[in-house]
C-alpha cells in the first residue's frame, strides 16, 4: 500500500503543472458562476482540450489522449488544487461520450466527440419523461420508421440537464410497444437544433434553472444518428448509465460543497460562539469532515482498482449515497453559522453560497438514479439480497400500460409498478 | 498510488482469520457473559495469542516480535473483531510503543513473563482481566507497575475490562526529562485507536454477512424479508458505513507506519466513525431478526454489546470528532 506516485505518475503530474502554470491566467478561477453559458467558460475549456487536459482517458481515434483512469485522477487533482474551474459539461462528457464510443458508428464518433470535448458543442441526455424516471424503460416517447428508413419521434422528456444550450442530446425512445418494455427501445443522436424540437424552461427550488422539458414534435432523424441497433436501446442505456455511475461515484468530497471551504467558513466563526454552541458545532463538523474523509479514501480504493483493471462495479454508488448525505450535513452547518442571515438568504447582502447550495443539494440525492434505486441496485448485485417483485416482466409494454390505465393507452402515467 | 492490502497481507488475514475462528466461539462469550465476572476467560486467551504471533507483530525482532507493521497489525485485528477474539490487540500494539527502546521489557512481553493492561486517566482499563502490570501516564511521565483489579459486571465479556487502583510504580520512559513522554503516549494511543478500530470493522463486517444471510432465507407474506426495501436498505446503509469505515482503518494504519503528520487526523476519524459504523451494524443486525435478534440465545448481542463498549474505549466518538475539528480549521488556518 502507498500513495506515492509512480514514476510515470510523478512525470504526468509535472506534465500536467507545467501546463497550468504556462496557462494560469487564461484558465480562469473557480467561484465564477455556471460555465455553459458563458463563452469564456467554453474557450477555457477548449484550451484545456488542446493542452491534452480533457478525455484523457478516451483513445486517440476518439479525440482523446489514451491514458489511464489515473492520469485523468492526477489531472482532476492538480486543476482541483490550482483552483480551475470545472468542465462546463460533465454530461457530454462523462455520460454521451462514453455511450458514443462503445455504440456509435465511425462517421459519428468522426463528427461528434473531438467537439465534445473542446466544448464547441455542449450535449445532453435525454432519458426521463414525466412517466418514467426510475423505471426508466417505461417510457413513452415514440420513434416510428418511415419507408425511406428516416425515423419520425414524438413524445416529451423532462428534467433534461442544459437542454436549453444543447446541440445534441443522447435519445431513448420506443420503436416497439409489443415487446416486453426494455427490449423495445432504441436510442438516437438528436441535433438539437432540429425542426419539432422544443425547449422549455423548468425553474428548480434553488430558483435556478438548469434542467428542463422537451417536446419532440414528428421529428426527423436519419438512420445514421441511430446509436446501436434498433430495439438494442436498453444495452445502450446501460452503458450510459454505468459510466453515470462511475461519475458520480468517485469524487464524493466535493459533491455540492467543499470541504475545505467549510472548514475555512467553520473556523472563522467559531471563535464568536458561546462555549456550548462551539463545542455541538465541532462535533458536528468533525463528524462531516471525518466521513468525507472516508469517502475520499473509499475513491482511492476504486481508483486502485480500476488502475489494475477491475471493471467499477455497482458498489462505486457507494459513494454517491455517503456523499449526498455529508454535503447537506456541511452545507446545514454551514447555512447555520451564517445566524440571521441564514433566513434571509437573498438579501444575505453578498455571500448566498451556503444558502444556495444548500437549496441544490435535494436534487443530488434524485438526479442520476435516486438514492433508494441506488440502494436496490447495491443491495440486490453486492449484497445478494432477493430482487424486488416486477409485475411488467415479460409482458409486452402495451398490456403494462393497458394495465396501468385501465386499458386507455392515451391516458398517460407510465406503467409504473 | 495503490492504496489496497498486497498478497502478504491478504494471507496475513487468512491465516489469522483459520487461527482465531479454531481458537475461539461465540459460545465462549456467552459463556463468559453467564460466568460469574471473576470466572470470565477471555478467548483465544493471552498465551494462545502470544505463541500464534499475532500480539507481538509490531513488536521489533530482536526481543522476538514480528518486525512487521501496524497496517499488518490491523489486517489481523479485523479478524480478531469478526470472532470478538480477546484479549485485545490494542493493548499490545500500544504497550510496544510505550516501552520502545526497553528491551527487557519488551523480550518479557513477547515471552508472556509480562501480562500488561494500559491504564487511562481513572476510567475503564482494557484487558484488566489477567494483567499483573500496569502502564500508566503519571506526572508527565509513562510509568509501569503493578496494582489492584476490580472487575464489576462488564457489558461486554470480551473486553476484560475492568478498574484498576495503581500500586507502586516506576518511570519506563528511557533516561533524562521524560520531555517526549507526552509525545510517546500520544502516539500509543493513535496506535491503539487505529486498531480499536480495524477490530470494530470487524465486527460490524460480520454483522451485516450474518444479517444479509438471515434476509434472504427468513420468509415473511410469502417472500424472502430481503426483497422487501425496508430490510434491505437498512442493510445496504450498513454495509456502505463498513466499506468507509474500512478505508479510514486502512488509510490510518497506513500513516501510523508512513506518514506520522497524518495519523493524528486519520486516527481520530477512525475511531469516531468506527463509533457509528459498528453501532449501526449491530442495531441494524438485531432489527433484521426481529424478535430472535433480542434473544439471549442469538449471538446479535454479543456484536451489539461490542459496539456498545467500543464507543466509549480510548476516548468517546464525540471526543475524536471533536479533535478531527480542531485538527481540520488548523489545518484550514494555516
Ligand atoms: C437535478 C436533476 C438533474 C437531472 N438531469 C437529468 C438529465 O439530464 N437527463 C435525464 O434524462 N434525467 C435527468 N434527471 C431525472 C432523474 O434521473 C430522475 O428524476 C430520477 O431518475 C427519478 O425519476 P422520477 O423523477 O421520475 O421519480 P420517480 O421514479 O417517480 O420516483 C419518485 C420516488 O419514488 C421512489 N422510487 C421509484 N421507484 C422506486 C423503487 N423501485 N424502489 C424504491 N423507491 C422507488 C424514488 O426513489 C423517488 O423517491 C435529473 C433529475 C434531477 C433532480
Amino acid at each position: 500500500m502507498d500513495f506515492d506516485d509512480t514514476p510515470e505518475e510523478a512525470s504526468w503530474r509535472s506534465t500536467v503543472r507545467s501546463i497550468i502554470a504556462d496557462n494560469r491566467e487564461a484558465l480562469g478561477r473557480r467561484g465564477a458562476g455556471r460555465g455553459y453559458d458563458d463563452p469564456a467558460a467554453r474557450d477555457r475549456q477548449a484550451l484545456l482540450y488542446d493542452n491534452g487536459l480533457v478525455g484523457v482517458t478516451w483513445s486517440k481515434e476518439a479525440g482523446g489522449q489514451g491514458g489511464t483512469p489515473m492520469q485523468q485522477a492526477i489531472v482532476d487533482q492538480e486543476l482541483s488544487r490550482a483552483e480551475v474551474p470545472g468542465l462546463v459539461n460533465l454530461i457530454g462528457i462523462g455520460m454521451c461520450g462514453p455511450t458514443v464510443i462503445a455504440h456509435g458508428s465511425e462517421s459519428q464518433k468522426e463528427r461528434y466527440l473531438k467537439r465534445l470535448l473542446r466544448a464547441d458543442d455542449l450535449w445532453c441526455q435525454l432519458f426521463s419523461e414525466p412517466g418514467s424516471g426510475s423505471d426508466l424503460a417505461a417510457l413513452r416517447t415514440k420513434a416510428v420508421r418511415t419507408d425511406d428508413g428516416t425515423w419520425r419521434i414524438s413524445g416529451q422528456k423532462v428534467w433534461t440537464t442544459l437542454a436549453h444550450v444543447s446541440d445534441y442530446g443522447i435519445l431513448l425512445t420506443r420503436t416497439d410497444p409489443d415487446v416486453a418494455k426494455h427490449r423495445g427501445l432504441t436510442m438516437f443522436v438528436v441535433d438539437m437544433k432540429a425542426p419539432g424540437v422544443s425547449v422549455r424552461s423548468l425553474r428548480q427550488m434553488s430558483g435556478g434553472s438548469d434542467f428542463n422539458e422537451v417536446f419532440f414534435d414528428d421529428v426527423e432523424i436519419s438512420d445514421d444518428e441511430r446509436l446501436g441497433d434498433v430495439g438494442n436501446g436498453w444495452g445502450v442505456a446501460l452503458t450510459t448509465l454505468m459510466a453515470e455511475r462511475m461519475s458520480l461515484g468517485g469524487g464524493g468530497t466535493d459533491i455540492g460543497v467543499g470541504v475545505g471551504a467549510v472548514a475555512d467558513h467553520v473556523a472563522a466563526r467559531i471563535a464568536d460562539l458561546p462555549d456550548d454552541r462551539a463545542a455541538v458545532t465541532r462535533q458536528q463538523f468533525g463528524r462531516a469532515y471525518a466521513e468525507s474523509l472516508a469517502i475520499r479514501y473509499t475513491g482511492y480504493r476504486q481508483l486502485s482498482a480500476i488502475s489494475r483493471g477491475e471493471m467499477p462495479g455497482p458498489e462505486a454508488s457507494a459513494g454517491k449515497l455517503a456523499g449526498t448525505r455529508v454535503a447537506r450535513d456541511l452545507a446545514d452547518l454551514s447555512v447555520r453559522l451564517l445566524d440571521d442571515d441564514a433566513v434571509f438568504a437573498r438579501d444575505s447582502g453578498g455571500d448566498s453560497t451556503w444558502q444556495d447550495s444548500q437549496a441544490s443539494l435535494p436534487g443530488l440525492a434524485i438526479a442520476g438514479g435516486t438514492n433508494e434505486v441506488l440502494r436496490n441496485v447495491i443491495g440486490e448485485r453486492v449484497l445478494g439480497l432477493p430482487a424486488e417483485p416486477r409485475a411488467d416482466k415479460n409482458v409486452p409494454f402495451r398490456e403494462t400500460i393497458a394495465v396501468a390505465t385501465g386499458g386507455s393507452e392515451s391516458a398517460a402515467k407510465g406503467a409504473t409498478v | 498510488m495503490n492504496f489496497d492490502l498486497d498478497d502478504q497481507q491478504r494471507d496475513l488475514a487468512s491465516a489469522a482469520g483459520d487461527f482465531l475462528a479454531s481458537s475461539t466461539s461465540l459460545a465462549d462469550v456467552r459463556a463468559a457473559l453467564d460466568a460469574a465476572a471473576t470466572d470470565i476467560a477471555v478467548r483465544p486467551g493471552r498465551d494462545q495469542l502470544l505463541s500464534s504471533g499475532f500480539a507481538t507483530i509490531t513488536l521489533p525482532e530482536e526481543v522476538d516480535g514480528g518486525g512487521g507493521t501496524v497496517l499488518d497489525l490491523a489486517v489481523v485485528a479485523e479478524q480478531a473483531g469478526r470472532v470478538l477474539a480477546g484479549p485485545s490487540l490494542i493493548t499490545y500494539a500500544r504497550a510496544a510503543v510505550l516501552l520502545a527502546g526497553d528491551t527487557d521489557r519488551l523480550r518479557a512481553l513477547a515471552a508472556g513473563e509480562m501480562k500488561v493492561a494500559v491504564v487511562d486517566g481513572d476510567g475503564p482499563v482494557l484487558d484488566a482481566l489477567g494483567a499483573e502490570q500496569f502502564l500508566a501516564l503519571r506526572d508527565g511521565r509513562i510509568v509501569i507497575g503493578g496494582g489492584t483489579v476490580d472487575l464489576p459486571d462488564p457489558i461486554d465479556p470480551t473486553r476484560g475490562l475492568g478498574r484498576v487502583t495503581l500500586g507502586d510504580v516506576e518511570v519506563v520512559d528511557g533516561s533524562g526529562d521524560g520531555a517526549d513522554a507526552q509525545a510517546r503516549w500520544d502516539r500509543a494511543l493513535q496506535i491503539g485507536r487505529v486498531i480499536l478500530a480495524a477490530e470494530s470493522l470487524g465486527a460490524a463486517a460480520r454483522s451485516v454477512e450474518i444479517g444479509v444471510a438471515y434476509a434472504k432465507e427468513r420468509q415473511a407474506f410469502g417472500r424472502a424479508i430481503g426483497s422487501y426495501q425496508a430490510v434491505k436498505h437498512a442493510l445496504v446503509d450498513a454495509y456502505v458505513a463498513v466499506e468507509e469505515l474500512r478505508s479510514l482503518v486502512w488509510w490510518s494504519a497506513w500513516a501510523a507506519d508512513n506518514a506520522p503528520d497524518e495519523l493524528p487526523m486519520a486516527s481520530a476519524s477512525a475511531k469516531g466513525v468506527a463509533a457509528m459504523a459498528s453501532q449501526l451494524a449491530a442495531e441494524t443486525l438485531i432489527q433484521v431478526h426481529g424478535g430472535i435478534g433480542f434473544t439471549w440465545e442469538h449471538d446479535a448481542h454479543l456484536y451489539w454489546r461490542r459496539a456498545k463498549v467500543d464507543r466509549f474505549l480510548l476516548g468517546d466518538d464525540v471526543a475524536a470528532f471533536d479533535e478531527v475539528a480542531r485538527l481540520a480549521m488548523a489545518g484550514a488556518a494555516s
